[in-house]
């Protein structure tokens, strides 16, 4: 119970200082807005996806852009762990009898709210250029996202309490970037990549979800997709955050 | 340490420590950090096996503060006291009564970002006192403070001491220590290189020293200089430019006997002033350098640990 109490106040903090910081709001917005209306007239003429039988090119692009949104989202509370580890807060949190893993999750959940309200703006953008909405894909797809920023913002933390200077940090997320992004076939379909491509991709924990997302836009809930990306997704999940949480009990600046 | 609350046998404990080993010491004995060996209690609990009894019993403010900069002073304050357990009822007369405590209500509603130096390190103490904390943790409270903030928040220092809370602090500052601190610890290298009262520890050093300014002049210390030899209190006697520099044991005592011995001996006396020794001689003896030089970067830092019971 306790725990539940102060990651609800952690949340509440944290969504606080989210909401006050504009910069961070309009770029969080415009982002995904600006995938969508830059990428898809490319995607348009691309052989094999807009051939699909009376499929818009949103239906399969919109999916892997909430995914990546996913993806990026949880990069978030990392930046700001290195932030909050150099201001001292991190060390005040860690002397308050507050659960570690309230520390830990508190800005999870507030980064996860934030991003299913862009997902929600996504949505209603693609929907008005022509996305067909599958509201029950979606509430399960919703659960795949969740699961899949859990994942980022928990290794983004603890790499970042390991890494402690932002130079660091960023250079490792960069790293990882490119080809995390490459092989889950965010931007483009990972099909079109020879065989080696096709095996590597399965070790990419992003992949999953965005294979499972395109099922799910679709209206399908029942996919080998689906279910393979819950079996790979939430036992991920649970590890990440109990590897993070130790990395908290020794977080020093 | 006994009667603050504190024990602590914590053997080789600084051999990775970067300086002298202070805030290193201090995130053992707050519990952020795990000790190699050895046992360390705090307010009677072990700081190791439980550390959620400690923390909830000690307060601790770090040298970087940890304010959050986009909420107000109010918030902070109202989230803190949260953190510890109490209700949104519970918290909010609390709050009020800190920002009375220490001189924050003006500001309280303005975001943290907009405070001062000394306003934030204020608001920093406050959330370190939010539960009132038997031991607060204090890491080089007055480092970077303007001479006027310093003065205002050792005013409150000592207030908080005054109310029964033990404060344990560390800092660069010797006078700070001196005026502050009811005992000492000295550390260099990771280790206690002396620990007492700071009147004790002065007094293991040199005695105190006293400059006599006489109205003659050479003429003047000429006949004082046999007078004032013949004393079994005077250790050492330097003539300089128509002043006697004097070192005794005990300066409030020889002070008054001085001065009717040269007025016996009709030596006129300009002025007579007493100083006595600094913690940096102290620090001097035991670390074999000066407080300055040991602050720079080549010689790392040195520390002293002051708990102000």
């Amino acid at each position: 119970m306790k725990a539940v109490r102060d990651i609800g106040l952690l949340y509440q903090r944290y969504i606080t200082q989210l909401l006050r910081n504009p910069v961070w709001l309009i770029v969080g917005f415009s982002t995904p807005i600006l995938y969508l209306a830059l990428f898809t007239p490319l995607l348009k003429h691309l052989p094999g996806t807009a051939s699909q039988p009376g499929g818009n090119v949103l239906d399969l692009f919109l999916p892997g852009i909430l995914s990546l949104l996913a993806f990026a989202s949880g990069m978030g509370p990392g930046f700001s762990t290195i932030f909050e580890l150099k201001a001292g807060v991190i060390e005040r949190f860690r002397v308050t009898p507050v659960s570690r893993f309230a520390i830990l999750t508190g800005p999870i959940l507030a980064t996860m709210v934030m991003m299913f309200v862009f997902d929600a703006a996504v949505v209603a953008v693609g929907a008005g250029f022509g996305f067909s909405v599958h509201w029950l894909g979606l509430a399960v797809l919703a659960v795949l996202l969740g699961l899949v920023m859990t994942i980022m913002a928990a290794f983004s933390i603890a790499t970042a309490l390991a890494a402690k200077e932002i130079s660091g940090f960023a250079a490792i997320v960069n790293g990882i970037n490119l080809p995390v992004l490459l092989l889950a076939g965010i931007l483009l379909p990972i099909s079109l990549g020879p065989l080696w491509m096709r095996v590597l991709a399965h070790f990419n924990p992003l992949y999953y979800l965005v294979q499972a997302s395109r099922v799910l836009a679709g209206g399908t809930l029942t996919g080998a997709a689906v279910w393979q990306a819950f079996a790979v997704l939430a036992p991920l999940c649970a590890v990440v955050l109990a590897w993070a949480t130790s990395v908290f009990r020794k977080a020093v600046a | 340490m006994n009667e603050a609350g504190f024990t602590a046998v914590l053997p080789g404990l600084f051999k990775n420590a970067y300086g002298a080993g202070k805030t290193t010491t201090l995130r053992i004995l707050t519990t952020l950090l795990p000790m190699d060996s050895g046992t360390a209690t705090v307010a009677g609990f072990d700081v190791t096996r439980q550390p959620n009894q400690v923390r909830s019993r000690i307060g601790y403010v770090s040298q970087l503060g940890g304010a959050d900069e986009l909420a107000t002073g109010r918030e902070n304050l109202l989230l803190q006291g949260r953190l510890y357990g109490a209700s949104r009822a519970q918290a909010a007369p609390r709050a009020d009564a800190l920002a009375g405590l220490l001189d924050l209500a003006g500001f309280a509603d303005r975001r943290v970002s907009t405070y001062s130096g000394g306003q934030r390190r204020r608001l920093d103490i406050a959330l370190g006192i939010v539960h009132e904390p038997a031991v607060l943790f204090l890491d080089e409270p007055s480092t970077g403070l303007d001479p006027q903030s310093r003065a205002n928040l050792w005013d409150h220092i000592r207030a908080l001491r005054e109310r029964g809370t033990t404060v344990f602090l560390t800092t660069h500052y010797l006078q700070e220590a001196d005026v502050l601190c009811d005992r000492l610890m000295i550390m260099d290298g990771g280790q206690v290189v002396a620990e007492g009262t700071p009147r004790a520890l002065k007094q293991q050093v040199a005695g105190d020293s006293i400059l006599i300014s006489l109205k003659q002049g050479d003429q003047g210390t000429g006949r004082a200089v046999p007078v004032l030899r013949q004393e079994s209190y005077v250790r050492e006697l330097t003539v300089e430019d128509g002043q006697v520099r004097l070192y005794v044991e005990d300066g409030g005592t020889a002070l008054p006997q001085l001065i009717r011995l040269l007025d016996k001996a009709g030596v006129a006396v300009r002025s007579m002033s007493m100083s006595e020794p600094t913690l940096d001689d102290v620090f001097l003896r035991e670390t074999g350098r000066s407080l300055r030089d040991a602050e720079t970067p080549e010689a790392g830092p040195a520390d002293r640990t002051g708990v102000a019971a």
